[in-house]
């Protein structure tokens, strides 16, 4: 009952701050939501017994994207930009889309014969998975490092200015 | 009533969806990486859920969830520096007007 009733607080956390991220006009209050909406699927993480999850989404998404997100909204754009139209004239057609989505994903998950007992997990996750990124996963691990230093130079370069000739 | 996988899938379906919603609505070229935020998110959902009902001894869900958060913000930093060097050249953070490759 207990599950229940944190499942639904923390579903609507998320769903309710997803759906003004997309339809609301500021694009800042957007990002606001947005923050909402991220904690709420850090409480989802925490529910699904992922702790160091739950404290990496806090820590990367909430304290880290979300900040540089702010940033570029508030670097980027003319005031004519927030208070014009936020949607373009096809969005009844993308709300249809999403809908289908929606129908024909739940569709095939309610049909799933998919036990709903967890069995019992270790306690903290945290160091199998500091084992598991060390071992079997080394590989991936090593590329995402690769991949992150290029996301830095990347991001340095194109922001940087250009010299004069 | 007992909270089971399919409610996680479902929310996330519902939470992909907003984010597809998103991407095929939105103007502002900030507004659709958000949106992309809210698919990575829901992608995650899924991962962790899969791995506490049906793997629950293993932990690769998980993992492969740390490795998509990393991913997202490699991608959020790439795609604002993007954003501005794209709005210093062309004074403009909507989409549609973003056209200069338009044969």
């Amino acid at each position: 009952m207990m599950e229940a009733v944190f499942f639904g607080t923390l579903s609507a956390m998320v769903i309710v701050p997803a759906v003004f991220v997309v339809t609301v006009k500021n694009v800042f209050h957007a990002a606001l939501w947005l923050v909402l909406c991220l904690v709420g699927v850090a409480g989802l993480y925490a529910m699904l017994a992922a702790d160091f999850l739950f404290a990496v989404q806090l820590l990367v998404y909430v304290g880290g994207v979300m900040v540089l997100l702010l940033f570029v909204v508030l670097l980027s754009g003319k005031p004519s930009d927030w208070t014009g139209r936020q949607t373009n004239e096809k969005t009844w057609l993308a709300a249809l889309f999403s809908g289908f989505l929606v129908a024909a994903i739940g569709s095939v998950v309610a049909g799933w014969a998919i036990s709903s007992t967890p069995a019992a997990q270790p306690m903290t996750t945290t160091s199998g998975l500091g084992k598991l990124l060390l071992t079997e996963m080394l590989l991936p691990f090593e590329f995402i490092s690769l991949v992150l230093i290029a996301a830095l130079v990347g991001a340095v370069y194109f922001s940087a200015k250009k010299q004069a000739q | 009533m007992i909270i089971g996988p399919k409610h996680f899938l479902i929310l996330s379906a519902v939470l992909f969806a907003i984010g597809v919603l998103g991407i095929l609505s939105r103007r502002n070229i900030v507004g659709l990486l958000m949106s992309i935020e809210l698919m990575f998110n829901a992608v995650g959902i899924n991962f962790v859920a899969f791995n506490r009902y049906v793997h629950p001894e293993a932990l690769w869900g998980q993992g492969f969830t740390l490795f998509v958060i990393a991913l997202a913000a490699a991608e959020a930093v790439v795609g604002l520096a993007l954003v501005l060097t794209i709005y210093r050249g062309s004074k403009t953070i909507l989409v549609e007007r973003m056209n200069i490759l338009r044969g």
